[in-house]
């Protein structure tokens, strides 16, 4: 386990505060809605974050990885978020090497952001 | 009606914008800085919130194309950013932008106060 992964797990991966937020701006509906779009785009983000890394384009990743993280922090999904906001801010720094492993991350917290907020979908 | 002019490329993120303020607000949505300069020119809106991290132009840009056009230029334009780093909020206030509201959106009378600041400078 590296440094930064250490630091990473002192924070909640999920915040079900979040969740009841949208519920607060728009219902179930909106929740519903809200979730289906993001499990749409989470995976499409970090192909495309992948597809950047794989031409070297690091405003790509960063890009990609900014919309992860504000998708995320809407959602309460905090680890992902933790996750997105520390690659994207080693892809504005050009430290491609050190986003891999981030991606790397992301890609198996997303089960996980999946499954939580299929649940949440279904329940509201 | 009071148009707001929302300039967003997370899909997510329009539709709780949308939640949000449509009923008080008319609600014109955009996904790219060309898409939105074009709609903004016909749809001559009261205020527009401005995503940063948009593909393409960025945020800065297209308030840059904005205040350079004649018919645009005294438009409202509120900064709406996930960015949220210090220093941020004066960083955007220095480039031309009138409000800032950062994301994710956990209280919507900062939003509504911001796009309520506006309208008053706009004169609407």
């Amino acid at each position: 386990m590296d440094s930064h992964t250490t630091t990473r797990a002192d924070f909640p991966e999920i915040d079900p505060e979040a969740l009841a937020r949208l519920l607060r701006f728009g219902g179930a509906k909106l929740l519903a809605d809200m979730i289906t779009l993001f499990l749409e785009a989470m995976p499409q983000r970090l192909s495309a974050a992948r597809s950047a890394l794989a031409r070297n384009d690091a405003h790509g990743v960063e890009y990609e990885l900014h919309a992860l993280k504000s998708s995320s922090a809407q959602l309460g999904a905090l680890r992902m978020f933790r996750l997105s906001e520390e690659g994207e801010r080693l892809a504005r720094a050009g430290t491609l090497d050190a986003a891999s492993g981030v991606l790397n991350e992301l890609d198996a917290e997303m089960p996980r952001v999946h499954e939580w907020l299929a649940s949440a979908r279904e329940r509201a | 009606m009071t148009t707001i002019a929302v300039v967003e490329d997370n899909a997510d993120n329009r539709l709780l914008l949308h939640a949000l303020l449509d009923g008080p607000y008319e609600i014109v949505e955009y996904e790219n800085g060309s898409d939105a300069l074009a709609g903004l020119r016909a749809a001559r809106p009261d205020v527009v919130l401005l995503d940063i991290s948009l593909p393409g132009m960025d945020g800065n840009e297209i308030l840059a194309h904005i205040r350079a056009d004649n018919s645009l230029r005294t438009l409202p334009v509120i900064a709406l950013t996930a960015h949220a780093m210090t220093g941020d909020r004066e960083k955007y206030l220095a480039n031309g932008f009138d409000d800032y509201v950062t994301k994710p959106i956990v209280d919507e009378t900062i939003l509504v106060r911001a796009i309520e600041r506006g309208l008053t400078r706009g004169g609407r």
